[in-house]
């Protein structure tokens, strides 16, 4: 490729500081492109891996496309997962809306249908299915809907609204493509007549290459079937016998045989037998009647692929050839080596209507989903957002929420907590209060509140105290109807015992968790092990690791996660995928090529633009007079050129705009076109073809106002597009190219606390090369590791302490600094340093590029329940303790008493400690297993065995327990405390909760993140949390961390703020504005600075600078002026 | 708790007394210099001098009718780096509201400085001042505060103290660590001095004083006073609403605007080094003006003066304390004080913010409130 290219006749001086690009060698698949898909996608790019992310259906953003709102804030905020450094690299919008980053190639519809090879080179097989619609050529009008016969449930709603057969899979996407549900397709072609831009294809040309074999015995069978197919343009041919079709099979190549079952001499399973040996590639469809229906299921066990029941009208066979036809000749495959697989299939949801259906769902409109519910209340939902009832389209005023359905539910074979529908209900509770402006009724039938994660407790007292959320401790068995009205009467049985009888609007169902379809087969192809609930198994200590080397989980697959652990989970599976091709040697060795792109500099130039005007297909040709635009902006002030040009979506239309900018002398491009977003990628490619700065080059969408609907008239569309393209000239003219800045990265990690989670993202980070100082105050590291000795699960602690801390300490990459402690530090993202005070009293100084805060926690100490009057009041970890070391010997109890939350889960410890119960019910059972007869007594509030703890605590229910007072020993959960962080949040500058733990920066999306780029929590310093839960946020830490250290130079934004020091009269507004702690005061240099790297060009500091002291790149006041006045000259 | 003391008056000359208290502050309190008002020697004129000889005292006047300009403005440039010496700055309300803004915006600082607050009674504006002061600039001095603590007004020939002043609600220094008060005080026996803060109670310490209570009349006389001023404000806010309340009352009444600017050189708060419309982001190109003149056929030269006003009212009319030197320095007689109170009772109530009224209260820009003005976010959706 032309590197250089110079288009001036004059000296031209080229920029030396081109774009800094590196490439890793390695890429991986993540399968599955919901939050966690994303998430593992986005690390391994930012790590620079080549990433495939699929997705079987056709959009991107699994369950949470359908989900508007998450708390505790109550809003969206996905857009945060955003790359914050080498942000150019990827889309900086709406991530609801789409996803681009250079590094990741999506392939929708699309599913993984072989794996082959090993750990580190694993070849893979992905299937595309054909959308029939070119999402080149789709410009998103949406005729085609319009005319589409069908209506089916529109599964984006739920199903409470209706959709066509071709639509919108989301109704946000960009670019927006309709695509077409195969399965309520009838292929009639209405809408390939009318797609203006020629769209849609059914290839119904193509279907006389589709070569069938009907093979029957009766003749009349036979003919019928080569006249209905051949009538839709089928090429068929005919055998009469099993003998025939194989010679007739050796002789032409078939795509498709339809095959009788029952013919004389070979019969159909014997053809079926032979056809598959010689040709494995061939489709068979066995035709049977109603009495050899069991030997048509027994030959698709040998590989038949389908079976129809004879006789049969014309439409039985043919939409099912027609739809074999779209999947055998119409599906895309593609091969490719990757070197780890993430699995991130998401979950389903438990379906109520199967089984015995007690709640009626399905039978009353008006008992709903958790999901159906969230449509209802979506601006993109059945009624705007309005709560109106699906029956009857009434204002709900009182509703119930039902948790625990197909959860939590041996009948249903769900011995497990589906671990997010207590938050799920509370939140939904609380928007129906809001919504209704106070003027709904919500209640929430539960059995434990499992309200165990950070800040969820509050969240919990706020529905119930100042929005008066209701909450009712009980299972509700049934709903039945209550009237004709479609009201559901609700029985239930309070705490005292006492039955009630209530008449709710709405009944909404929490529905559980369910392994996703075609999860076995998923796994059986990936080799991985399930758990007994058929959810991805995983190793001991481990959220991402499977059975298998080299394939990982993040998210839901593996049971039902929230966001904030799909996240933390979907970095700690990209940690191991990149450990793993970094261990076979891809790692992240630098590309022995560095490209650096070079652009002329036109900084002296007066601005010359060429404008290239898209007719999108004609759309636009059509409604404006296109040469009359040309002329009259050929005579705009500083427009050297004027194109028209077809398609420039297109990569001939791509091709045509090079090839007339090679022979321009323009210093700047607009291109008047569509979507402007999807452009970002190819105007980097454009800039770098041309020797011209990407940001002198810029697109305007003028196809919105042409877009049907908006029924504009000829003058009204050109007087848009006339002020649409004067403003982006005016911007461009104003543009100001400066080099993107970057900065040096000390390529060395400095990790804080020498815990589980500590040692973990030390190794972590170790593990890819690169230097790393962990500092532990204690004399010995292993933390809290220390005083546990077995888990719920089984596994052992002091193993893994015993094995992390030789790791740790034989490692050449780590430092281990004991008895150390940080007694200041200083910098910023890529360039920290710090000071440590060594035993000695010695002070020694690091460099560090990134910081890990792994700082731990204790369990908390109590005075309450006369702790510390007798020796017979213990806490959890001291019970543990006496387990192990004999002291306590439950063979001589015969009464055990616990008691839950003490101290916490009120004010001022508002919160769930998340491992107390689990403690609890592994002290428990360890103790029933020394001593049968033991009984023991577990006061508490609400039990949290989330996800597959709960069969733990079956097992322990089961195991008996009876209230009898007195005990011989009562054992206090005192949940966990944070340690003193004040000190150490001062000199990282970061913040703390008002619990005393680290505060993320976001506690869904950033869960590890601190605001401050370049600084990372995991463990108990960041919440309470299991050893496997506190490795994998070290991981993820770690992850985050990787993604800086990774790069000797990073790049900022290519828009940055910057102050111009002679204006500014450092009243530090901008500081305070800056919600990226971006800035600062330097004293010695009696300046405002700006670190570009954690800047992320939001424009903050710009809106509270008075006098434009800060601004930001590419959005100068006179700039926006230049376009505000070409906005109102244009409109005139 | 406050602490309170009297300055005694010799016949009823309270600049004298006054001038006798500075002396003594210079003398034996543990300051380096006094910021105080002074006649200057050659002229009649008002303005604030720096002293550190306690011998160059003698034309001290800080109860003279006469505000030249808000020295909010001089105290922050003393203070913007460090002093080297403890300064006590007499000043009027207004102007320790004012400095208390700019320190919140880091161009001053309270470390060296010790505020010396005195009640206003009002001032006249420039050239009416040079008017009433004649010949005579102490006893005019006195004779003002006589009329205006006997209750005959402060209405001289045809003119009045300044629009700002009558429509001030904040007469008493409440903010200073030392408080010089007038208002219910038998002025012809004392003049109240009150300490507000420790560092208001060390300084008073030092000068060994009388002790004394507040008058009990003193705050009704200060309640009169604030009613009589709200009052006013009140109805210059309903009027001034009223010719302003569309865009072409609005172009009327800043049709006398010349864009030269003075308004923004008087204003205490505005702070910047250089307004944002003297740079290059107003530097038009050339071409521009006669692309606007061609959309209507006539525009107005200079253009931007409309701009130029809503511009400072976005900017800083959150932290305008109502001194109404901006109508003072303007050449034009544009209301401009009027104009920048109505619209600033407006932000200031938006933003439950009250300028200058504490160092505690962070101007509303560097404060983020996720719920606030949900009616315009749509926080709600």
């Amino acid at each position: 490729m032309k590197r250089i290219i110079n288009y001036h006749v004059h000296p031209v001086i080229l920029s030396k500081k081109g774009r800094y690009m590196k490439k890793k060698i390695g890429s991986c698949l993540v399968v599955g492109a919901g939050i966690s898909g994303i998430r593992s996608a986005l690390d391994l790019a930012e790590l620079g891996y080549q990433v495939t992310l699929i997705d079987k259906e056709p959009n991107l953003g699994g369950t949470l496309m359908q989900l508007d709102y998450q708390f505790p804030s109550d809003h969206c905020g996905m857009c945060k997962m955003l790359p914050l450094v080498e942000r150019d690299k990827a889309s900086q919008y709406c991530l609801r809306k789409g996803v681009f980053h250079e590094n990741i190639d999506i392939m929708l519809s699309t599913e993984l249908v072989a794996l082959d090879g090993e750990p580190g080179k694993f070849q893979v097989t992905l299937r595309q299915k054909s959308r029939f619609v070119d999402p080149e050529r789709c410009i998103g009008c949406g005729e085609c809907s319009r005319v589409c016969p069908v209506e089916v449930p529109d599964g984006f709603n739920a199903g409470l609204t209706l959709r066509k057969a071709i639509y919108l899979p989301v109704p946000h996407n960009i670019p927006n493509t309709y695509t077409v549900d195969v399965t309520s397709c009838t292929q009639c072609g209405e809408c390939e007549k009318i797609c203006p831009s020629g769209a849609i294809d059914f290839g119904v040309e193509a279907r006389s290459r589709f070569r069938i074999l009907v093979v029957d015995d009766e003749l009349v069978v036979r003919d019928s079937l080569k006249e209905w197919l051949e009538d839709d343009g089928f090429h068929v041919e005919m055998a009469e016998s099993g003998t025939e079709a194989l010679d007739m099979l050796a002789k032409d190549s078939f795509h498709l045989m339809l095959l009788d079952i029952k013919m004389p001499g070979v019969d159909g399973v014997e053809v079926l037998k032979r056809a598959k040996d010689l040709y494995p590639e061939l489709t068979v469809v066995m035709m049977t009647a109603y009495a050899t229906v069991e030997t048509a299921v027994e030959a698709m066990k040998i590989g038949a692929h389908d079976y129809v029941m004879k006789p049969f009208a014309p439409d039985t066979p043919v939409p099912v050839v027609a739809q074999l036809y779209q999947d055998i000749l119409r599906t895309g495959e593609r091969l490719m080596d990757v070197g780890a697989v993430i699995l991130s299939a998401g979950f389903d949801s438990f379906q109520p209507d199967e089984d015995n259906n007690i709640f009626g769902y399905g039978v009353s409109p008006n008992v709903v989903t958790s999901i159906e519910f969230e449509r209802i209340i979506s601006g993109t939902g059945p009624n705007q957002g309005k709560i109106l009832r699906p029956g009857d389209g009434k204002e709900v005023r009182k509703i119930a929420w039902l948790q625990c359905v197909g959860s939590r539910d041996m009948q249903e074979d769900a011995d497990f907590c589906s671990s997010v529908c207590c938050m799920f209900a509370i939140k939904e509770a609380l928007l129906a209060k809001e919504r209704s402006d106070n003027q709904a009724d919500a209640t929430i039938f539960y059995m434990d509140m499992r309200t165990f994660g950070k800040d969820f407790q509050r969240y919990r007292d706020r529905a119930e105290k100042d929005y008066g959320v209701r909450f009712v401790r009980c299972r509700v068995h049934t709903v039945s109807p209550a009237d004709e009205e479609g009201n559901l009467k609700i029985v239930y049985v309070d705490q005292s015992g006492e039955t009630h009888e209530e008449i709710f609007d709405l009944v909404v169902l929490s529905t559980g968790q369910r392994p996703p379809v075609g999860t076995e087969k998923l796994a059986e192809m990936c080799g991985v092990e399930l758990n007994p609930w058929g959810f991805c198994k995983l190793q001991d200590f481990s959220l991402s690791r499977t059975s298998r080397e080299g394939i990982l989980v993040s998210g839901s697959f593996s049971g039902l996660c929230d966001i904030s652990d799909s996240v933390i989970q979907a970095s700690s599976a990209s940690l191991w995928a990149s450990r793993l091709i970094h261990s076979k040697g891809g790692g992240l060795a630098e590309e022995t090529e560095t490209k650096e792109a070079q652009f002329r500099d036109v900084g002296s130039e007066p601005p010359q633009v060429f404008l290239a005007l898209c007719t999108c297909g004609g759309t636009i040709g059509e409604a404006v007079d296109l040469n009359a635009l040309t002329e009259s902006f050929k005579n705009t002030e500083s427009v050297a050129e004027v194109q028209v040009i077809e398609r420039i979506c297109t990569q001939e239309g791509w091709d045509d705009l090079q090839e007339a900018m090679r022979n321009s002398n323009a210093n700047r491009v607009l291109i008047a076109a569509c979507n402007p977003y999807v452009y970002a990628k190819k105007v980097r490619e454009l800039g770098e073809r041309i020797g011209l700065n990407p940001s002198l080059i810029d697109v305007v969408d003028i196809w919105t106002p042409a877009f049907p609907g908006r029924d504009l008239n000829g003058n009204q569309l050109t007087r848009e597009i006339s002020a649409t393209v004067a403003m982006g000239i005016a911007r461009l003219k104003g543009m100001d190219p400066c080099p993107i800045p970057t900065a040096r990265i000390i390529q060395k990690a400095l990790v804080v606390g020498g815990g589980i989670a500590g040692m973990t993202a030390a190794l972590s980070i170790a593990h890819h090369g690169f230097d790393v100082t962990l500092v532990e105050q204690a004399e010995e590291l292993g933390g809290n590791l220390h005083y546990l000795y077995r888990t719920l699960e089984g596994y052992s602690p002091q193993e893994l302490l015993e094995d992390a801390v030789l790791k740790v300490e034989d490692h050449p990459n780590i430092n281990v600094y004991k008895n150390t402690k940080v007694i200041g530090s200083e910098g910023q993202v890529g360039r920290f340093v710090t000071a440590v005070e060594r035993a000695d009293g010695s002070v020694e100084t690091l460099e560090h590029g990134v910081t890990v805060l792994a700082t731990g926690g204790q369990e908390a100490k109590t005075a309450e329940y006369a702790y510390g009057e007798s020796g017979a009041i213990l806490t959890q970890h001291e019970l543990e303790k006496g387990l192990q070391d004999g002291t306590l010997d439950p063979t001589k109890f015969r009464t055990v008493a616990m008691i839950q939350c003490v101290g916490s889960r009120e004010e001022p410890r508002n919160y769930c400690s998340r491992v107390c119960c689990s403690s609890t019910l592994k002290n428990s059972l360890y103790m029933k297993e020394k001593n049968p007869d033991l009984q023991v007594c577990v006061f508490y509030r609400d039990m949290m065995s989330y996800g597959f703890i709960e069969t733990y605590y079956t097992k322990a229910r089961n195991a008996g327990r009876e209230i009898t007072i007195p005990a011989d020993v009562l054992v206090l959960g005192t949940g966990i405390v944070p340690g003193n962080y004040k000190e150490l949040a001062d000199q990282f500058g970061v913040d703390f909760n008002e619990d005393g733990f680290f505060q993320e920066a976001e506690s869904k999306w950033r869960p590890v993140d601190f605001i401050k780029e370049g600084i990372f929590m995991c463990g108990i310093a960041h919440s309470p949390r299991s050893i496997t839960e506190s490795i994998a946020s070290a991981e993820a830490s770690a992850q985050r961390a990787l993604r800086i250290l990774n790069n000797e130079r990073l790049a900022a934004g290519s828009i940055v703020a910057e102050v111009r020091h002679s204006l500014c009269v450092l009243c530090e507004r901008c500081i305070a504005a800056c919600p990226y702690h971006a800035r600062r005061y330097d004293k010695a240099e009696d300046k405002i600075v700006v670190d570009e790297l954690m800047c992320q060009g939001c424009g903050s500091c710009a809106a509270v600078c008075l006098n434009s002291a800060s601004v930001l790149r590419g959005y100068r006041d006179q700039q926006v002026f230049e376009v505000i006045d070409a906005a109102l000259e244009g409109l005139g | 708790m406050a602490k309170a003391a009297k300055i005694e008056v010799e016949d009823g000359n309270i600049v004298a007394s006054l001038q006798g208290f500075f002396k003594a502050l210079l003398e034996d309190g543990e300051i380096n210099a006094l910021l105080v008002p002074q006649h200057l020697p050659m002229k009649n004129t008002v303005m604030p001098t720096l002293v550190t000889d306690p011998e160059k005292l003698n034309g001290t006047d800080p109860l003279a009718p006469a505000f030249p300009l808000n020295a909010a403005k001089v105290v922050s440039k003393l203070t913007r780096k460090p002093v080297n010496g403890k300064v006590a700055v007499v000043l009027r309300p207004c102007e320790i509201r004012a400095f208390i803004e700019l320190v919140k915006l880091k161009q001053g600082s309270m470390e060296e400085v010790v505020l010396v607050g005195v009640d206003c009674l009002g001032a006249y504006s420039n050239i009416h001042y040079s008017r009433f002061v004649g010949e005579d600039s102490a006893d005019s001095t006195l004779s003002f505060c006589q009329n205006f603590l006997e209750g005959k007004g402060t209405a001289f020939e045809e003119f009045d103290v300044s629009s700002a002043c009558k429509a001030c609600e904040y007469p008493v220094p409440e903010n200073a660590d030392l408080l010089i008060g007038l208002l219910g005080v038998d002025i012809n026996d004392h003049l109240l001095v009150k300490a507000n803060t420790p560092k208001g109670t060390e300084l008073l310490d030092s000068l060994g004083l009388p002790a004394t209570g507040e008058p009990k009349e003193r705050k009704k006389a200060i309640d009169d006073l604030v009613a009589e001023r709200i009052k006013y404000r009140d109805q210059m806010f309903k009027e001034t609403s009223e010719a302003t309340s569309n865009l072409e009352k609005l172009n009327f009444y800043l049709a006398d605007c010349v864009n030269c600017y003075n308004c923004r050189v008087a204003c205490p708060v505005c702070y910047c080094r250089e307004c944002v419309f003297v740079t290059d982001v107003f530097d038009h190109e050339p071409s521009q003006y006669l692309r606007w003149a061609e959309q209507k056929g006539i525009i107005k030269m200079p253009t931007d003066t409309v701009f130029y006003h809503l511009t400072r009212l976005a900017h800083i009319s959150t932290a305008c304390i109502g001194c109404g030197q901006c109508s003072n320095a303007c050449p034009n007689n544009v209301p401009v004080m009027e104009l920048f109170r109505t619209i600033a009772s407006g932000t200031q109530k938006a933003f439950e913010y009250e300028p200058g009224r504490s160092l505690e209260d962070e101007p509303p820009l560097s404060v983020f409130r996720e719920e606030e003005f949900s009616e315009l976010t749509g926080g709600k959706d």
